[in-house]
């Protein structure tokens, strides 16, 4: 039996992306701009008195710094630390390993942050593990005093920071044409000029997508620079939170998270102009 | 000469692998530490190690707070994983097959939330919602982290449902199904496996999402604002275990899900 179909023309299918679009809109777009006429609402009516009020208060400009100095700290080191890890990923290992390596890199990523940042005071306490073989070692007893300080913060957001920019990196080398690297050698390459003249330039774009998701990810932060920082040198987040929970102080608490909105934007600049250009490209 | 021997000599490779084994060390050695110590009998969080004992894991059964918070995240991270997978299909498919101007912005406005600190979705919502008057409560928890791992859905699918082949939806249209029946019909088994490695993936990151939850909430709790709040206020060597079985719960399904996704690629292409 034949079925009678009807042919109605079958149109674009745009609206599929109306739900996500939607969602997106209200609960990230929408709340960002509601943020932003907080932040500038003032007694007076619209102002930057917020903003000059919150530059004016040393603890909060501080906050600011501090968690900036935080994410470029733990960002260079892990941009740094990703390189050989990623190369002996990419090119060093046999294939069927590579798997096992990249799932114990991965796996953490998995599990709560919280978790893991937790997991650092048993290590880093002035009773941790690591105090306690030191003074086996030495038979004298050590105060390490690294817990609840920014360098503990530091060290917990730069193995995340490795983790990632290692990923990142990964893709962008095993995307690279085997052959380029072949021709390279062949035509009297040494290791470190494939490296310097192939490796490094085409995995640098996958490298910068790395960099600039862990900065943006550690400058806003709130886990481990409570759980390892410490409360007494609160870094923005800590304030922001302590902020909408404790004081109430909405307009304030606006004004911080738009900065931190700002340096999230201008942290993302360069990649963003990386893809632009990109699509300008012929 | 091997192929690797092109990019690094074989000193300089030994040296790489062991920094690489070094660095497997330093990630995993803080969790080991946690897992030991959920076994050990001492009130103090430090060597030396005391009698083996279970008794922080039998302590997490008799604590309301983990068993409410435990329900509370199964039931968001269950609706968010299958709303975010659902939204993430549809919307990776419409921006894979759909002429539309303006389409770049508007794929940026669905993935800028994985690419923004989580406090700003956490507060953006908590000063939005009680701009309109609403309290803090567990469906917004549900919404915020919905929107979290939206992008993660929209980046696995998308990369996947470029490797299915327009044939298939083409000869289903033309021999008169509709759109919805193709999508669903044909599209969406064909993405099979990369749909319930993305529902894993979603579940697992909305499980342990910790800070949109904390602005979202004033007394209802999740599991990782009980740990947080049982963390910061005193110690209570029962967060040792709740810590190495959340994890242990969690690291199965992410590698269930990256097993599931790399048994999709065919061999010798990328990992």
């Amino acid at each position: 039996m034949v079925r009678q179909v009807s042919r109605a023309p079958i149109g674009d299918p745009w609206p599929a992306i109306l739900p996500a679009v939607l969602l997106s809109a209200a609960f990230f777009l929408v709340p960002i701009g509601n943020m932003m006429r907080l932040s500038l609402t003032t007694p007076d009516g619209l102002g930057f008195a917020n903003y000059v009020a919150f530059f004016e208060q040393a603890h909060r400009s501080d906050a600011l710094l501090r968690s900036l100095k935080l994410a470029l700290s733990a960002t260079a080191i892990a941009a740094v630390l990703a390189w050989p890890l990623a190369l002996f990923l990419s090119f060093c290992i046999p294939a069927r390993w590579r798997i096992v390596a990249l799932l114990a890199l991965l796996a953490p990523f998995w599990t709560s942050f919280t978790i893991r940042a937790f997991s650092w005071q048993l290590v880093l306490s002035d009773n941790g593990v690591i105090a306690v073989w030191i003074e086996r070692l030495t038979g004298a007893p050590v105060t390490l005093g690294i817990l609840y300080t920014m360098g503990a913060s530091v060290l917990g957001l730069a193995i995340f920071g490795m983790m990632l920019i290692t990923l990142t990196l990964f893709g962008a080398m095993t995307a690279i044409d085997r052959r380029l690297i072949e021709a390279s050698a062949s035509l009297g390459g040494t290791p470190w000029a494939v490296l310097r003249d192939v490796i490094v330039p085409l995995a640098l774009p996958g490298w910068l997508v790395g960099v600039t998701l862990t900065f943006i990810i550690c400058v806003g932060d709130y886990a481990v620079p409570t759980l390892l920082g410490g409360g007494l040198n609160p870094v923005l987040a800590q304030m922001m939170l302590s902020t909408v929970k404790g004081t109430y102080d909405l307009p304030t608490a606006a004004t911080m998270a738009m900065l931190l909105t700002s340096v999230v934007l201008l942290a993302a600049l360069p990649l963003l102009a990386l893809g632009v250009m990109r699509r300008a490209r012929p | 000469m091997s192929p690797a021997d092109l990019v690094a000599a074989r000193p300089m490779r030994a040296a790489l692998g062991a920094l690489f084994a070094l660095a497997l060390g330093v990630i995993y050695l803080p969790l080991l530490v946690m897992m030991v110590f959920s076994f050990n009998s001492g009130r103090y969080q430090t060597l030396p190690f005391r009698e083996p004992t279970l008794q922080w894991y039998l302590r997490i059964a008799e604590d309301r707070g983990f068993i409410e918070g435990l329900g509370n995240s199964l039931a968001i991270a269950i609706t968010a994983s299958l709303l975010a997978t659902l939204l993430g299909f549809l919307a990776a498919y419409g921006f894979h097959r759909a002429r539309l101007p303006g389409k770049p912005v508007l794929i940026g406005l669905v993935l800028a939330p994985l690419a923004v600190p989580l406090i700003l979705i956490g507060i953006g919502m908590r000063l939005q919602i009680t701009a309109l008057g609403l309290q803090p409560a567990l469906w917004l928890v549900l919404l915020g982290q919905t929107v979290y791992v939206l992008p993660l859905a929209v980046l696995n699918l998308r990369a996947r449902l470029l490797r299915v082949p327009p044939s298939l939806e083409e000869a289903a249209l033309s021999l008169g199904a509709g759109r919805v029946r193709a999508i669903f019909g044909i599209v969406a088994p064909a993405c099979g496996s990369t749909l319930v490695a993305t529902l894993l993936l979603t579940f697992t990151f909305a499980f342990d999402e910790f800070v949109i939850a904390y602005f979202l909430t004033n007394f209802e709790i999740t599991l990782p604002i009980k740990i947080w709040t049982t963390l910061v206020t005193g110690f209570d060597p029962t967060i040792n275990a709740v810590g190495t079985a959340v994890f242990l719960f969690s690291l199965c399904i992410g590698v269930a899900a990256q097993v599931v996704l790399l048994a999709r690629q065919p061999r010798g292409a990328g990992a």
